[in-house]
């Protein structure tokens, strides 16, 4: 249904995603809806979400590329940029979204963002909040989240 | 990206209060001060008028504002040497104002480029490999003629920029900001592209939001905000006076783009319309007028009868108005029907007390709110009326009159100045029901004063509307000239003249704060003053009140039944008996 008139785009872009995934990311589109994606991000290392797995959709929207893609992560995770509901805080999604930018992109962004969480940007006020009062302890809950949530049973 | 928006507004707030700081400094408090201090104790009523008109503003049609855009663009083109689309974004980006451009251009061309998005030569080298190449939005592969760039040398296939360029301007006005899509690339795409590749409708719209832009993003210009109306006005900032007539024949206050409302500054306006349209005056009515179902708590009024209360279904709970308690309780037992005496007992207690005073309270405050507000409206509805009736003036009944009475249509004016007196002076009478009601209550003398000032001018405004509608209306009926037009003439000019130098100096001792009252008002406070109602007092009215050597009304603050006083015939204006000559109206005693 939604795959018919698939713009090329998305077809060369879905092709590439499986014949040459990035490190530590996989992204395979649903098999009745060729705009949904199911992915996969790995906790990158040095970070408090390190051997986590976490699962995201992702949804092309028919204006794409114009409009930016929606992304919402389906793992628990706790960051200071990521609410409850997995919608995350990251510019690119949002008004810095261009239509040059890709799936491939939007992932690493994403991935980038676990490494560097942003707290004086936040989504999740009282996260942001611990992160700023004490990072250790914070980070702490992250690992334990990551562990209790994310260990990929 | 980040660090270039962050440097545009910091540029702009830095800038900005360069620009303001000196000027407005010396508006606000160093010119009125100069002002009063030149008109004091002169015979100055011309000075005045004249102060007062000198226009600080210029209305713009749409066609005006196209002219000094255009005029502006040509400028900043010729003297830096760039393309007239060059300096549109350049100008756009630096909110229209051409010293700025100047400015960061000269101390920094490159950055300025940097930041804009200004190349100057392509930051790719265009592949010109025997291989068709491929648009980087969609995947497809084209011909080098289908492909487009920006400055950048970033190409993308034209129905890609056209769906770029589309989305972007119907995102808003952030179109006219509009990158190259490449996401590490900030090279501008300006208005020659958008007419290249978009639509005609988006072409249209983005021209459209290019003149909104001159005048919304400008310092000095704002739309005028009646309903309609398409001019914008050019404002010369830092001008004594925020009034704005505009074309379209409404006037509002440059600073907060409400209705005009001297003498009442913008603070209090704010505070009034806020209070007028706030949910807190139903609340408080509420509060005052009610009380909650003690079991279901929906608000109750009591607008009749006994007691015995009873909750409209589906609660249908009985209970006692006074106690609030359930009317199974009550009975012969509690002291009859009528009187409850479990209510008595604890009002005695103080139980009661509490919720009854702000009870009261709250009544108190509104009663006072209510009779200002219906003041205020009552004006604003008559206003309304004048407005109409002058319109109607102008157009039937002057021609109407002119023939009756065998006038010049030039001869007629004084009508028509003294109808437009009478529309201005119901709106600062208006406005001065807003002042009143923020006039702290315990400022006594003030407040006789003030209620003085403005029962004078509510009544000599009477008789000029009165003149005005009722003595002329026997001209118009006439069968044929009439002896006495003459007469009827000089009246009304007489008293729109008076009126209007009246209501000039009501609004001059307001916004001064009543300051005459500070050296004066010590005699009249231990005569009674005229309290309406409780309720809270407002912060006092302070900042200009500090030159007391100006008076617009000599002696009306030491009380009117003084023998030193006589009261002019033409305006009842109670001048020293020292004047030999009325220091209202000028005519002699």
């Amino acid at each position: 249904m939604a795959n018919t008139n698939l713009p090329r785009r998305i077809i060369k872009e879905t092709q590439r995603l499986l014949s040459d995934p990035a490190p530590g990311i996989s992204a395979s589109p649903s098999e009745d809806n060729m705009r949904y994606f199911n992915v996969m991000i790995l906790g990158p290392t040095q970070s408090p979400y390190e051997g986590g797995v976490f699962k995201l959709e992702l949804f092309l929207p028919e204006e794409y590329p114009m409009a930016a893609p929606k992304v919402r992560f389906l793992t628990k995770i706790y960051h200071p940029n990521i609410d409850k509901l997995g919608r995350i805080c990251l510019d690119i999604l949002k008004d810095k979204w261009s239509p040059a930018l890709q799936i491939r992109t939007v992932l690493l962004s994403i991935q980038a963002l676990l490494s560097a969480p942003n707290p004086d940007d936040p989504l999740s006020d009282n996260i942001a909040k611990h992160w700023k009062a004490n990072e250790a302890e914070a980070v702490e809950t992250a690992k334990e989240w990551t562990r209790l949530y994310a260990s990929g049973t | 990206m980040d660090s270039e928006d962050d440097m545009h507004d910091a540029n702009d707030v830095e800038s900005l209060d360069d620009f303001y700081s000196g000027e407005t400094a010396l508006a606000s408090d160093e010119d009125d001060g100069d002002y009063e201090f030149i008109d004091n104790d002169s015979d100055d009523s011309e000075d005045r008028t004249s102060h007062r008109q000198q226009q600080n503003y210029i209305i713009l049609s749409e066609e005006d504002i196209c002219v000094r855009q255009e005029e502006d663009i040509t400028g900043i083109s010729t003297v830096l040497f760039i393309s007239r689309v060059a300096a549109s974004i350049l100008l756009r980006h630096y909110n229209w104002d051409v010293s700025k451009v100047h400015d960061a251009w000269f101390v920094d061309e490159e950055g300025v480029r940097k930041t804009v998005g200004l190349l100057e030569k392509p930051v790719v080298e265009f592949n010109l490999s025997p291989k068709e190449p491929t648009c980087g939005i969609c995947f497809e592969t084209y011909p080098c003629e289908r492909m487009n760039a920006a400055a950048c040398g970033h190409h993308f296939c034209c129905a890609c920029w056209t769906g770029y360029i589309s989305t972007s301007i119907n995102d808003g006005p952030g179109c006219l900001m509009l990158r190259c899509p490449d996401p590490s690339c900030g090279a501008a795409v300006g208005q020659d592209m958008i007419n290249m590749l978009a639509s005609e409708d988006d072409r249209d719209k983005y021209s459209r939001y290019l003149l909104r832009s001159y005048v919304e993003d400008n310092k000095k210009t704002k739309w005028c905000p009646a309903p309609g109306c398409e001019y914008a006005v050019d404002f010369v900032v830092g001008s004594a006076s925020y009034d704005v007539s505009c074309n379209c024949s409404y006037n509002f206050c440059w600073n907060c783009t409400e209705e005009a409302h001297r003498p009442v500054d913008c603070e209090t306006v704010a505070k009034w319309i806020l209070k007028n349209s706030a949910e807190s005056e139903n609340m408080n009515w509420i509060l005052a007028n009610s009380k909650p179902c003690p079991k279901c708590k929906r608000p109750i009024e009591k607008n009749q009868g006994c007691m015995h209360i009873t909750c409209t279904p589906p609660c249908k709970f009985e209970f006692c108005w006074l106690c609030l308690g359930s009317w199974s309780d009550h009975g012969e037992r509690t002291g009859g029907f009528y009187a409850c005496n479990r209510y008595e007992t604890a009002k005695q207690e103080g139980v009661y007390d509490e919720t009854e005073k702000r009870r009261e309270m709250a009544k108190n405050s509104l009663e006072r709110y209510t009779h200002y507000y219906e003041r205020w409206a009552t004006n604003q509805s008559s206003r309304a009326k004048a407005l109409s009736d002058l319109q109607q003036m102008q157009a039937v009944q002057l021609e109407k009159l002119s023939d009756k009475q065998c006038q010049p249509g030039s001869q007629l004016k004084f009508i028509t100045e003294a109808w437009l007196q009478i529309v201005e002076c119901r709106r600062v009478l208006k406005w001065t029901y807003a002042y009143g009601y923020y006039l702290p209550e315990q400022e006594h003398a003030k407040r006789q004063f003030f209620e003085y000032l403005q029962g004078e001018a509510e009544s000599g405004l009477e008789r000029l509307h009165q003149c005005a509608e009722k003595e002329l209306h026997v001209y118009l009926e006439a069968v044929g000239p009439s002896k006495d037009f003459n007469e009827f003439r000089t009246k009304l000019a007489g008293l729109t003249s008076v009126t209007r130098n009246y209501f000039e100096n009501l609004v001059r001792a307001l916004e001064n704060g009543l300051s005459d009252v500070d050296t004066h008002g010590a005699c009249s406070r231990t005569s009674s003053s005229k309290n309406l109602g409780g309720g809270g007092g407002s912060k006092s009215r302070g900042g200009r009140g500090k030159i007391t050597s100006q008076r617009p009304f000599p002696s009306q603050t030491k009380g009117l039944d003084d023998t030193n006083h006589w009261s002019c015939q033409h305006c009842t204006f109670a001048n020293l008996n020292s004047a030999t000559t009325c220091h209202m109206c000028h005519n002699r005693r």
